[in-house]
Formats: C-alpha cells, structure tokens, sequence
C-alpha cells in the first residue's frame, strides 16, 4: 500500500472553496452597495489570511475606523483559528457553491471569537497547533522549538501561499510522519548515537504512532433524510470540539480502519462491538451497498449508535453517522495510517467532522 | 489514550506553574471541570494576577486554543494526575 500520496496531497493542497463575500449591510455607506467579492479560499487556509484579498473590494464603502475583521455565516461567527475547509464541511451540512459568508470590518464580536488582529496572530495559533501535534506525536515539541526562525518563517508562508512543495521540504525535516506500512513512525535514517540500555527511547528509531485528531461533532437528529434540511448552526454551543489522540495499529497483520480509529476515539458513538465481525456478515466488498434493507433494520434498531458504511456513489442519504475529512466522506474500509498520511493538515492535525443522527448515547455537547 | 471515558463531568486538577517575573499565585492547585475550556483557566488566570493578558502554556511547550476542552488536556498532556499550566506575562517559548 502506498502510504503516502503525492497526487492526494496536491488534491487536498489544492483544494478550495468558492467563496462569495458580502459585506455586512450595516457597514455600506455608498449607493449602489457593493457587489460580493468572489474569492477561493484554500481549504487548508485560514479566513483572516483572505482579508488582503477582500479588502480592496470594500474599502472605499466602509465607515471610518479602524478594522477588525470577522466573518459570519447564517449570524454564526466563524472561528478564525478553523482551517476553512473543515467551517466549511461542518458548517454547510448540504455543500452550498459558492459559499455565502458576510465580511464584517466593525463591531468585533469578543463574547463569541477571540481577537485576531493580524496575520501574526494566525500563525502564532498555527505554530502552537503543530507543536501541540509534535507534542501528542513525540511526547514533546522540541522539533518545534528547534527550527531555526527561518524555517518557522519558510514554513509558514508556504502555507499563507499554497506552496506544498515548500512545505513538505521543510516539514520532512521535523520528523512527524508519515506514518509508514507497518504503522510505525517512518523516519530517515540517521545514525543514532548509543543509547543507554534503560533508556526508553527504542534505538530503532520507530515506535507506534499517535495521531492527534480534532473532532467537531454535530447533532443533525435521527430523523433527518436530506442533509440540507439539517438544522442550522445558531451557536457553537451545538458543536462538539473534541481533541483525542488514537494510536496507530495493525491487528493481526490487517490494516487499521477508518471505522475502527472511529471507535477508538469515540467509543462513546461509535460503540464497542466489533465492527469487523459485522462486516463479515453482510458479506464481502467495499462497495457493496450499504447493506440490504433487513439488515439494517436489525442493526439500527438493536444498537442505534453504530456506524455502517457508505459507498461510494450511493445516492441514498446514508442513515449512518456522516464523517467529512477534506470534504470528502470515505469509506470507513480504508486503512486508517493512509487517511493520516494524505488528508491531514499542514498542522498535523487531522481534522474529522462528524454529523450524528442518532439522538440516544451520544457524545456531551458541551 | 485515557482508557476511562473522559467524560465531561470529570474534575480536573490544574497546577499553575508561574514563569519568568510573573507573580507566583497563593493558590496554585485547583480542580476544574473537565467540561469546561481551557479559557476559563486563562480567564481565571487573569483575573487573579489583574492582567488582561497573560501567555498560558502546557507542559511549557504549547498554547492550546481557548476552545480545547480541559479534558482533553488532561487525558492528551497530563500526568501525575494533574494537568500542568504555566503562565508568563510575556511569551516564553515562541
């Protein structure tokens, strides 16, 4: 198995959502208003980052002041430190192209966002994000602390533009990935000086790995059929920010899942029983259709807190709980070090939203 | 990985580690909810020390973002049963 893709990761590099901004009416002050701006804002990037972009278009119409730039979506304000592929694959249940945000450059709303005032304070939440990875990765971040300021810098920026490439040089050095065949840590080989027998650090340089994922859950109820009926975000209180880590395993020569990671990291939705036992059952294949109608009437009614799989290019809604990575919802059958390697961020992190129809057993909304 | 169910209605103990020339805190143990997000310890932080900012780290290594529930933390960076947060009136470990 290919463990790390190129052609995935420009995929993802290249990803972006099509925004239309409008700014809020409360800021226009010219007739006629202006009209939205249309922009594409990287999936792996960040709002604040599109504001150089945006401003020409409304700079002549804004009231006097000084700036202080949010975004909102339905009155929702969108958390800045949120890559914008994952507000957008969270945010809009049914994929809405373009994307309607409204651009507001007053009236900060400090209750619901933390300030964000320049693109320093973006990158600082950037750097701390890829340390608190390095540190669920490697037990600590000193890869972190001892890039050089430029290499921070190099880094960074090939974010801001988009330069995988770049980014990957770079990156490569701090030593985070990818995960390799055998689940482990793949490093570069390097002479390793000699270790003291009771040190714990294996000489071998590999140990199994630790994935940090960010789990934004939402509750989108039992009864729901068509994901764009779905109830609209009012409040971040009806959004799960959850941060676990899972460790990266094979078991007994098989690959771990997508569905098994879920299990692990939310045992709570996910449940306990076996899903590979279930998978046996219903027969063979990943693109099997969800199952015939009896099964899953069985399934949902003896445990409503299962997952089951989608296929690929199934056009009923699925009754299962609905997982969103890049914007793409994946066949919960693929191994999971493969999902790590191609659909995480530039921080390390992989960013998993999940929608949940059940109603019963369900994580703490906090 | 916490075996038990972190679950939200779990105390939390936090120990409040001052750096650098901030003031050392009276008080420094404290149990918090692990529902709560770690802007109630940044929160609670500065409105003991009379700052309106303060730079609050784990395990003097990272920032976690205000929205990272306590417990997560807790079950991802603690150890000895306690989640260590150091504080610093300027950044110290950028």
């Amino acid at each position: 198995m290919e463990v790390f893709s190129e052609e995935a990761t420009k995929y993802v590099w290249g990803g972006a959502i099509p925004l239309q901004i409008h700014l809020h009416e409360s800021e226009v002050t010219t007739l006629p208003p202006p009209p939205p701006a249309l922009v594409l804002g990287s999936r792996i990037g960040y709002l604040p980052l599109l504001v150089p972009l945006i401003k020409p278009y409304f700079s002549s119409t804004l009231p006097p002041g000084e700036d202080t730039v949010w975004f909102d979506y339905n009155g929702l304000p969108l958390k800045w430190y949120v890559p914008i592929g994952v507000l957008f694959d969270l945010l809009c249940a049914e994929p809405e192209r373009p994307w309607n945000l409204t651009v507001h450059f007053r009236g900060y709303p400090g209750d619901v966002l933390t300030p964000c005032d320049s693109e320093d304070t973006v990158k600082w939440s950037y750097i701390n994000s890829l340390k608190e990875a390095a540190y669920v990765i490697n037990g600590n971040c000193k890869n972190i602390m001892n890039m050089a300021q430029v290499d921070q810098f190099d880094l960074w920026q090939s974010l801001v533009k988009g330069n995988m490439d770049g980014y990957l040089r770079i990156s490569s050095r701090l030593k985070l990935g990818p995960v390799g065949e055998d689940c482990f840590l793949k490093q570069a080989s390097s002479l390793q000086p000699r270790q003291a027998i009771d040190e714990p650090d294996t000489v071998g340089c590999s140990r199994p790995s630790r994935i940090p994922v960010r789990l934004y859950i939402r509750n989108v109820g039992e009864s729901l059929e068509y994901l764009e009926d779905a109830p609209i975000i009012d409040s971040w209180d009806r959004i799960s920010y959850i941060n676990r880590a899972v460790e990266i395993h094979k078991e007994g020569g098989n690959y771990m899942t997508l569905k098994h990671a879920m299990r692990t990291l939310l045992p709570e939705i996910f449940g306990d029983e076996d899903p590979d036992k279930k998978y046996e059952l219903r027969g063979e294949g990943n693109h099997e259709a969800c199952s015939s109608f009896g099964d899953q009437e069985t399934i949902s009614t003896a445990r409503n807190d299962l997952v089951e799989e989608t296929s690929f290019g199934s056009q009923r809604p699925s009754e299962a709980n609905l997982i969103r990575i890049q914007g793409i919802e994946p066949d919960l059958n693929i191994p999971f070090s493969w999902v790590v390697n191609n659909l995480r961020n530039p921080d390390y992190f992989l960013h998993l939203c999940v929608f949940l129809r059940t109603s019963s057993h369900q994580a703490k909304a906090t | 990985m916490a075996s038990e169910s972190p679950t939200a209605d779990r105390k939390v103990v936090v120990h409040l580690r001052a750096t650098g020339d901030a003031p050392i805190l009276k008080q420094a143990k404290f149990k918090i909810s692990g529902s709560d997000k770690f802007s109630k310890v940044i929160e609670f932080l500065c409105r003991q020390l009379h700052r309106d900012t303060l730079f609050v780290y784990i395990n003097s290594a990272f920032s976690p973002n205000p929205d990272e529930l306590v417990i997560d933390l807790y079950n991802n960076f603690g150890f000895d049963g306690k989640l260590v947060v150091n504080y610093a009136s300027s950044m110290a470990w950028g």
